[in-house]
């Protein structure tokens, strides 16, 4: 394992030529030129075992991504815990989850962090490739921002 | 006659990537069957206008599970459209980083995918029907084994690759970074390990797949069998090479049909549309599209790790060469068209994958610091082919004399195997529902054996933090009404 330069990490999950799907990328990008000084930031378009060796090592991780659950309206912004994504079994390796990654890593002693904050947007699911976030989604990426912000600063930042 | 109608629908975060819909007719028997992907729009246009060189950084952004193909088969088109040879160094490195990354993306498939079938059983509960599952009934060591292997698999790609995913080193004309004698050790003794992990998962699948006559009488079942034309990357000597060489295609009795070189694709590789589905089936043009049928009067082929061994004459390691011969003998000679038979092929290619790499990691012109070449012609065109895990990867660039990109098409692996796929499924639905019996869970876990054998990879599927892939099932009768419906 790469050694770690701190102890916390923004991971920001997404792909940026996939239009809202960046909006965890976009907002980790945000976050790290206010506290990237003390934290790692890290933009990745992965899942299941990656996710893994990028989690490894870290006392506390915000994660922040995109959903599309259609019970929300698009721009809402949510704080999931890993029990929202219990009784769920991916059904190939490349699109295992999060219970199962902790899972994993709990039954090999791997080490992973013991406090993770899930941030998540809801989006329309992305169907065209582009850059960059729609204009209607620019007030809610703000305030998708601040709340990453505040978890920062409630750990000390 | 009325129909009912069975859907198994993946939800997923970027919803909507696979979808299986099987009609039943009034008997309860299958009438038809069809496979669907989602395709995302516009990549093509995406790119056009930007500089070609850009092009192995972006077109990682399209896969998350390969994106390392298409950082090789980018850097290749790019080495052809500035007609630049990349240095023999340059060139080693390059397929040292693809075979390591073969190795890595095999074992998780077989241990985490394709196994768990076999380990736990096909009608085995899908929440032990997994990685962790596996460990369970076979041991913790074994998920030891292979946290360690992808492990060496991370670090090598890291120092390879500039970075531990999205690599950057391969550029037009070679490779931006070299290896020192010092790393070159380091990822020898690493390469090492990933060579006896190899062997290990060639031993584990013989005690516990090839012992087992059920599995071997499963494996050789007309429902999981397809008789098509093979397709894969071979060197000069006709055996099976992933970074480079020409694409050879035999027909169902293994006879050559064709080898073309990656700038000839075009003349011999056409892609037909079909209304119900989003993804194009291509097909071998010369024979022209028959429709989904299979024979040497078809023109489906397959683009997979069975394939690829199908269309070689032999591996060129020594491990390889002697388990490839078994899998013939084994299995009645070649070629070989039962689907599930990939997963055998698919631990052969992680033992060549291991094996090549410790064979480049020796090579003396490894730390040669002759790496790249500088490109001076005037950009045009280029074609890069290499195989993927899930098949023959093709990226085709056309630029202007500035080397903006005007044009830009892609063939990737899982698009090959589109028909095919779809053909499997519906095969394997028309063996396993009958009137009368139940579509249990298990029953749907063998139509998904059929698909899940070709590894299919869904490019917009670049990330998914839930992870999830439940299926929901639905049966419906004629005015839509629903039946019966499973979720998982």
């Amino acid at each position: 394992m790469s050694k770690r330069k701190n102890n916390i990490l923004i991971l920001g999950l997404g792909n940026d030529i996939l239009g809202n799907d960046a909006v965890g990328l976009l907002a980790a990008r945000e976050l790290k030129k206010e506290f990237g000084n003390n934290i790692d930031v890290t933009e990745a378009a992965l899942s299941g075992f990656e996710l893994i060796d990028l989690l490894e090592g870290y006392e506390k991780v915000l994660l922040l991504d995109a959903v599309v659950t259609k019970q929300h309206s698009p721009g809402t912004v949510l704080e999931l815990t890993k029990e929202h994504y219990k009784k769920v079994v991916a059904v190939s390796p490349h699109y295992m989850g999060l219970p199962e990654v902790f899972q994993f890593a709990e039954k090999f002693g791997i080490n992973l962090p013991k406090e993770i904050r899930i941030l998540v947007m809801e989006i329309e699911p992305p169907l065209d490739l582009k850059e960059g976030l729609d204009t209607c989604l620019q007030e809610s990426f703000l305030k998708f921002v601040d709340k990453g912000k505040n978890i920062l600063q409630n750990w000390n930042i | 006659m009325s129909t009912k109608h069975i859907s198994i629908d993946p939800i997923t975060r970027l919803e909507g990537h696979g979808k299986i819909d099987i009609f039943l007719n009034d008997a309860g028997e299958v009438e038809n069957c069809y496979f669907m992907i989602p395709e995302l729009r516009g990549f093509e246009k995406f790119c056009v206008g930007r500089p070609v060189e850009e092009m192995p950084r972006i077109t990682t952004r399209l896969c998350g599970v390969c994106p390392e193909a298409h950082h090789m088969a980018s850097a290749k088109a790019c080495d052809a459209v500035y007609h630049v040879e990349p240095p023999s160094a340059g060139r080693k490195l390059r397929e040292l980083l693809y075979n390591v990354f073969f190795a890595g993306d095999h074992a998780l498939h077989f241990y985490a995918l394709g196994g768990p079938d076999f380990v736990l059983g096909p009608e085995a509960s899908p929440t032990e029907r997994n990685i962790l599952g596996v460990v369970a009934k076979v041991g913790v060591e074994i998920g030891m084994k292979f946290i360690q292997h992808r492990a060496h698999q991370s670090a090598i790609m890291e120092l390879l690759g500039g970075k531990k995913i999205h690599q950057v080193t391969s550029l037009p004309g070679g490779v931006s970074k070299g290896l020192t004698e010092e790393e070159r050790k380091g990822v020898e003794s690493r390469v090492l390990e990933m060579v006896e992990f190899a062997k290990f998962t060639i031993k584990l699948f013989e005690d516990v797949v090839l012992k087992n006559k059920a599995y071997v009488d499963l494996i050789l079942s007309d429902t999981y069998s397809l008789k098509v034309y093979s397709m894969g990357l071979v060197d000069e000597k006709n055996r099976v090479n992933f970074y480079d060489g020409k694409v050879r295609v035999v027909d169902c009795n293994g006879k050559e049909f064709i080898k073309y070189s990656p700038n000839e694709y075009l003349e011999n590789v056409a892609e037909h549309v079909e209304p119900w589905s989003y993804l194009k089936f291509p097909f071998l043009k010369k024979i022209g599209w028959k429709g989904f049928v299979e024979g040497n009067e078809s023109s489906i082929y397959r683009a997979t790790p069975l394939s690829r061994l199908n269309a070689a004459d032999g591996m060129a390691t020594p491990l390889a060469q002697a388990e490839y011969e078994r899998m013939y003998k084994t299995l009645g000679g070649k070629p070989v068209h039962a689907t599930l038979a990939t997963h055998w092929a698919r631990i052969i290619e992680l033992l060549y994958a291991a094996e090549r790499s410790l064979e480049l990691v020796r090579d003396p012109e490894i730390t040669s610091p002759n790496i790249r070449i500088i490109p001076k012609e005037k950009p045009t065109e280029g074609v890069g082919i290499v195989e993927a895990p899930r098949g023959t990867l093709t990226h085709h660039y056309v630029t202007d004399e500035r080397g903006i990109l005007q044009k830009v098409n892609l063939i990737v692996g899982t698009t090959n195997n589109n028909a095919p796929i779809a053909m499997s499924v519906k095969k394997a639905a028309m063996g396993l529902i009958k009137k009368g019996i139940q579509v249990t869970d298990g029953v749907l876990n063998k139509i998904e054996m059929a698909f899940r054998a070709y590894d299919p990879c869904f490019g917009c599927a670049t990330h998914t933090l839930p992870g999830q892939m439940p299926l929901v099932v639905t049966i419906r009768n004629k005015n839509g009404d629903i039946l019966q419906e499973i979720r998982r």
